[in-house]
């Protein structure tokens, strides 16, 4: 980097006027998720300043068996997608920055992010198809399988960018010391790419938590939370629904934040 | 890397020493690809393969809410000809216009403070985005559906403030509510590929068109967006893929007549049971934002090459 330059000098009216435009965007972009988290706590089903705050939506969900199970296939969904897809990342990854030559290295570089920008919608029916066709029955399972597809783009996007500042040097003194290729893992690879590891471990969770196309397509009756959220939208008003909202919202949030605070997701 | 430098602002490539001697680089070819087997295998199993069931049960024949594997034509004649279904194809298509330039707008304004007007807020303004953008699919638009109803927050506002005296029935239930939730969670997606593109521009390209006294807009002109058309196109694609494939918003959001094609797939999917002509219509509508981006793109190409 060739040192920080000075921002070129504007006018105040200019940086006023930036600053109304960012803190605008930001505030659309949040306003939804804080009327929702806002109303959960409200007293009364709907929006209204003379409700008091309260956790009986709260309760509510708490004691409904049928989101209490819906909460624990979204954590399991979660945890295996993030395990699955950070192993099948990682050795994906470690495999690829190994390839030197042009064509090969292109492919395997922007192959696995087409999920990226594939439609959701395409992607659940064709697995739904899959599934149809190979007798396999819809369950959180089949969902997982298609979470891991969602997670990996971001999973090898993180673990890429750790391998290109990892000192492939190490690994040859290592190796050159004695030390077997498992020895190598377990005691220099698997530590100093630890962070990229948990952040894209944190990212995938985030991912499974919150998807919901994949899920309608492919769960069947074992519902997760998004699953049950959309189908009591449907049913109609359910004061319910913004404490399911909430918790899903504080749960993917949170996720999202350490991934970021693991540092895998460089900030400018 | 066309894709990998426009998603995330992390580099995709890494670099290895290209020291080893030629009796290790046998060995290690063959550990590379054993390396690479498992999540290509992964890759091709549940992401390729899956496609390629959908594109062979798109030309089974379906009768009597079934369908048997007698290969036809007649679901593509059917996604191609019913008049119906090209209602809510241009419907989609105006609407992931409409939506795609509004957050490419947007965004690279956004953008351009970031990098260039409020530079210390840049790592605050960058971070909202990018949490947000990992937040709550179908909370957004659930929440639209509580802000805009008839009760909501919206209403109550305009009216409290008199801009209206009875609350605006168009806010929920339209194209309008539909388009406010698209944007509400694709310009982040916008954010993203266009920050990313500004910021790998060199601040001494900058410095050399100030030191050479070019004007703050003729900077932008000609440094700037020429070198920010790759982040653009991507924030565009990115947007324009999602918007026509999308059905969750329209059937939360919009009213009987503001359907997308993705609706009339999960109607296929769902209800008649129709999975070849669902498939169909999945796949063409595919095939023709392929089509489209691509006619688009070659036309950008053409218009600011000469």
């Amino acid at each position: 980097m060739s040192g920080e330059r000075r921002p070129p000098r504007r006018g105040t009216l200019g940086r006023v006027s930036a600053r109304t435009y960012a803190t605008l965007v930001i505030f659309f972009l949040f306003a939804p998720l804080l009327i929702v988290v806002a109303v959960s706590f409200s007293s009364t089903p709907n929006m209204n300043l003379h409700a008091g705050f309260s956790l009986r939506w709260y309760q509510q969900i708490a004691t409904d068996p049928l989101v209490v199970a819906a909460f624990g296939r979204t954590a399991l969904a979660a945890v295996c997608t993030a395990v699955i897809s950070a192993t099948l990342g990682l050795t994906g990854a470690l495999g690829a920055v190994r390839l030197t030559r042009g064509r090969w290295r292109t492919a395997v570089f922007t192959i696995p992010l087409i999920p990226l920008a594939f439609p959701a919608l395409l992607f659940g029916i064709g697995l739904a198809t899959f599934y149809h066709a190979m007798g396999i029955g819809f369950s959180i399972w089949a969902v997982i399988a298609g979470h891991v597809i969602l997670a990996l783009p971001f999973v090898f996007l993180i673990m890429g960018a750790a391998l290109e500042r990892f000192r492939f040097s190490l690994l040859e003194a290592a190796r050159d010391m004695g030390a077997g290729t498992f020895t190598i893992f377990r005691t220099i690879t698997l530590p100093l790419l630890r962070p990229a590891v948990l952040g894209a471990m944190f990212l995938s969770m985030a991912i499974s938590v919150d998807e919901f196309v994949i899920a309608f397509f492919t769960a069947g009756s074992q519902q997760t939370l998004p699953l049950v959220l959309y189908g009591r939208i449907n049913l109609g008003v359910n004061p319910g629904l913004n404490a399911i909202g909430s918790v899903l919202l504080v749960v993917t949030m949170a996720l999202a934040f350490l991934a970021a605070r693991t540092s895998v997701l460089e900030l400018p | 890397m066309t894709l990998a430098t426009g998603v995330l602002p992390v580099a995709a490539e890494g670099t290895l020493p290209p020291l080893r001697s030629r009796s290790k680089a046998r060995r290690e070819r063959g550990s590379t690809a054993m390396l690479l087997a498992p999540s290509a295998i992964y890759f091709v199993l549940l992401f390729v393969v899956p496609l390629v069931v959908l594109l062979v049960y798109s030309f089974y024949t379906y009768q009597n809410f079934n369908f048997t594997a007698k290969l036809t034509l007649s679901n593509y004649t059917q996604a191609l000809t019913s008049p119906a279904l090209r209602d809510f194809y241009f419907r989609t298509l105006k609407i992931a216009f409409a939506v795609s330039i509004v957050v490419v707008l947007v965004s690279y304004v956004y953008s351009h403070i970031l990098m260039y007007v409020l530079p210390r807020a840049r790592r605050i303004l960058y971070f909202l985005v990018l949490v947000s953008l990992f937040g709550g699919y179908l909370v957004r638009i659930y929440a639209w559906r509580t802000m805009l109803g008839r009760d909501g927050v919206v209403n109550s506002f305009l009216i409290s403030t008199h801009v209206t005296s009875s609350p605006l029935s168009f806010l929920l239930n339209s194209n309008f509510a539909i388009v406010i939730a698209l944007l509400n969670f694709l310009i982040p997606l916008g954010v993203l590929p266009i920050f990313s593109a500004m910021q790998n521009i060199s601040p001494r390209l900058l410095e050399a068109a100030e030191d050479l006294g070019a004007s703050k807009l003729r900077t932008v002109r000609t440094i700037v967006l020429p070198l920010t058309t790759r982040g653009i196109r991507a924030a565009f694609a990115f947007c324009f893929i999602a918007t026509m494939a999308e059905w969750v918003t329209p059937q939360l959001l919009g009213g009987p007549l503001d359907q997308f094609v993705g609706n009339q797939i999960l109607y296929e999917f769902g209800q008649t049971l129709n999975w070849p002509l669902g498939a169909a219509i999945a796949l063409t509508l595919i095939a023709s934002v392929v089509v489209i981006l691509g006619a688009l793109f070659g036309l950008l190409r053409l218009v600011t090459r000469s």
